[in-house]
């Protein structure tokens, strides 16, 4: 049976049910790396320069773990997935860059997504995998059917149900939809590679529920809410992946929550200007309290957990005061 | 309505000929120094670009001559250089400018759309008025890339160190002046002519390097530490692919000239990058390829994060048939010294390659001498 590899890290957050089901259906076998760890995380970074982002050298991790295990790589180069908004750099370039830095690379399946030109688009009816892999699967059609459909329902479990994304992946008990009895509600913003990635972000979720904190995420609000709170900030979306930090931020600072945290990673280009508008929105007066905190790979646990139980502290005096 | 545009080299010239020439007063922000870098880094995210904190710093110094409107490249691309309006406006209003933030994103619709800003700017001017200045704006930037072309081959190999260089800087300002036609073209004339006439070595046989990387920081010698003139000191031709002509030429009228050139490094570049990344990456990529044989070497210029240059850098070790690069990191802590040091280092790694090239290829007995140096 064919491998298929597919890393986890950056996108795997958002489309794994749906890789995964479409290549399963095919007849293949889907091979995942194992959660990001010190060893993955250093493995990455010591075949990149020193200035990339996090996520990308994480992500360069999660690829050398799958070197021997695969046959091939499934590394699509996403330049769009709606008109005229396009990707990070870094997205487009991913199936070069890995193929450059690792090394016994196996052969990686790049197909191109780019809505804005029209011709692909993330359904996988159209990635036209038969160009990699002969004698051309037969099934196909059928698959990329099945697989949008599981697509469609790890969207709305996130949106509808409050399951996180780390939770729907992994298998776990949905924790979030049962908390209640905490006394406030805090938003956790940032790319899904970042947030989810309990290693390079020390299990936050976690942290703040242990803290006292209920949790809500940017699928929690639905593509609509984080849609206008891009429109509410900044106008038309331009970046992919503005949702998550600009939409979810624009959202979540005016919503029924006591405070909001945003996640951004050192050294990523979009980050750095998006968090900036974010970080003005949150200057009106009636937002909700920001706190930022920007990650790389030394971020020690201690430091964030002090910053976060800082945030909190001041959170939850607002909240009892409001509740008063 | 007075507009202004943030500095990329000499860029101002052409918008100033232009807007003047339909009447619209430009307001041409001071010469981009370390109080604009300053400026710029106070206002600015920590980790953005060092394009995007110059830009913002001349766009400060221009709000305070009281320009009005400011014009910001826009419109959707992969990097951040079309996300700078966004955030530069929110800054710039939080500090309490009031201004009108006009994008490129006009470019889209190339040429109408500028000149249907100039309309709009300065009351109806009439289109044919406003053609005929956009085109002698146009002609400005050519005639001053083609003087820039022979001041890089005149600095190489002049005796008197500086001469060039300073004759570069008294024709732009003439043709900054040049009021017509043919006023510009006797100047180009002039000083193509007193360049040609510089007393020049003609023994040697000078080093040839190519400088690439991210277009802002190339065109513009504060960022890049006049990293040109330093070579020229060196005794080392410069040669680079990016000219602001070609930039104006490709956002104002698509498919004009100096796109064969993209191709055929874009072509050199597939079997390492097959897509455009945004930024200059891919030429990043390209150029030391395409260039072998041509040239002996090539400094890569990246700002700090950039993320298409940050693709191309991880690329490159991996590239095996390569001219030599040399990457010089630009951002607001970069030193002069340091970057002088390398350059040295470089240029003497590039002699010595190409003696032991003239060696090898040379009939045994005879060393032959690679003059400077
Ligand atoms: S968006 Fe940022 S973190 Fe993600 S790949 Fe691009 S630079 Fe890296
Ligand atoms: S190309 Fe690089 S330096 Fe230029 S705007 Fe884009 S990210 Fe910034």
């Amino acid at each position: 049976m064919l491998r298929i590899g597919i890393p986890r890290g950056l996108l795997y957050y958002q489309y794994y049910p749906l890789w995964s089901t479409f290549f399963q259906e095919m007849g293949m076998e889907v091979v995942t790396s194992n959660p990001t760890s010190k060893a993955i995380m250093a493995a990455g970074s010591a075949r990149m320069v020193a200035e990339t982002c996090l996520p990308v050298k994480v992500y360069c991790g999660h690829v050398i773990e799958l070197v021997g295990k695969c046959d091939y790589l499934f590394i699509p180069a996403i330049r769009s997935i709606q008109k005229n908004v396009y990707n990070c750099s870094k997205f487009l370039g991913l199936p070069d860059l890995i193929k450059a830095v690792v090394p016994k690379c196996p052969p990686i399946i790049d197909v191109d997504i780019d809505v804005s030109k029209g011709k692909v688009s993330l359904h996988p009816s159209s990635y036209e995998i038969g160009r990699w892999i002969k004698p051309r699967p037969k099934r196909e059609k059928e698959a990329a059917k099945l697989a949008w459909e599981s697509h469609l329902a790890y969207i709305k479990a996130m949106e509808s149900e409050m399951v996180s994304p780390l939770e729907y992946l992994s298998g776990q008990k949905p924790s979030l939809a049962s908390q209640g009895n905490e006394h406030f509600t805090v938003a956790l913003i940032g790319h899904p590679y970042n947030i989810y990635d309990e290693f390079i972000t020390h299990r936050i979720i976690h942290r703040l529920n242990t803290l006292g904190a209920r949790v809500v995420l940017p699928e929690m609000a639905g593509r609509d809410l984080l849609a206008a709170g891009v429109v509410k900030v900044v106008g038309r979306p331009y970046w992919t992946y503005e949702d998550e930090i600009v939409g979810a931020g624009g959202h979540y600072l005016d919503a029924d929550v006591d405070g909001v945290v945003a996640i951004v990673s050192f050294g990523c280009g979009p980050d750095s200007t998006m968090i900036d508008v974010v970080q003005r929105y949150a200057r009106r007066p009636g937002a909700r309290p920001l706190l930022t905190l920007t990650i790389d790979e030394h971020t020690g646990e201690a430091g964030m957990v002090t910053r976060l139980e800082a945030f909190l502290d001041m959170v939850a005096r607002k909240a009892r005061r409001r509740s008063a | 309505m007075r507009i202004t545009i943030p500095h990329i080299g000499n860029m101002y010239i052409a918008f100033r000929s232009m807007f003047n020439g339909v009447g619209v007063e430009m307001v041409v922000p001071p010469p981009t120094s370390k109080k604009t870098l300053s400026l710029g880094v106070k206002y600015s995210p920590e980790f953005v670009c060092l394009p995007f904190k110059l830009t913002l710093g001349n766009f400060i110094e221009a709000l305070d001559m009281g320009a009005e409107v400011l014009i910001q490249a826009g419109g959707p691309g992969l990097c951040r250089y079309g996300y700078y309006a966004r955030d530069q406006e929110k800054i710039l209003k939080d500090l309490g400018y009031s201004f009108e933030m006009v994008t490129t994103e006009l470019f889209e619709s190339k040429i109408v759309g500028v000149a249907n800003l100039a309309k709009r700017l300065s009351n109806n001017a009439p289109f044919t008025r406003i053609a005929s200045a956009m085109r002698f704006g146009m002609a400005k930037i050519a005639a001053m890339d083609d003087i820039e072309r022979t001041v890089h081959q005149v600095r190489a190999r002049e005796l008197q160190k500086g001469t060039a260089t300073r004759l570069y800087r008294e024709a732009v300002q003439a043709i900054d002046d040049a009021q017509d036609g043919r006023t510009l073209k006797s100047v180009t004339k002039d000083y193509t002519g007193r360049l040609r006439a510089v007393p020049m070595n003609t023994e040697i046989e000078p080093l040839i390097v190519g400088i690439m990387g991210e277009f802002f920081i190339v065109l513009d010698p504060f960022s890049n530490m006049d990293v040109e003139i330093e070579l020229g000191k060196l005794g080392v031709e410069v040669r680079r692919s990016a000219y602001v002509s070609h930039w104006l030429k490709f956002s104002l009228f698509l498919n004009a000239f100096g796109i064969s050139e993209k191709d055929r490094i874009h072509q050199a570049a597939q079997p390492y990058l097959k897509r455009d990344v945004g930024g200059d990456g891919w030429e990043s990529i390209g150029e030391p390829i395409l260039h072998r044989g041509e040239y002996d070497g090539m400094v890569h210029l990246a700002p700090f994060t950039c993320m298409p240059e940050i693709i191309a850098q991880n690329i490159m070790p991996t590239i095996k048939d390569r001219l030599p690069v040399l990457t010089i990191t630009c951002d607001e802590q970069m030193g002069r010294s340091g970057m002088l040091t390398r350059l040295e280092a470089f240029v003497d790694l590039l002699w010595k390659k190409r003696t032991s090239r003239q060696m090898e290829r040379a009939p045994e007995g005879r060393v032959f001498s690679v003059g400077l140096k």
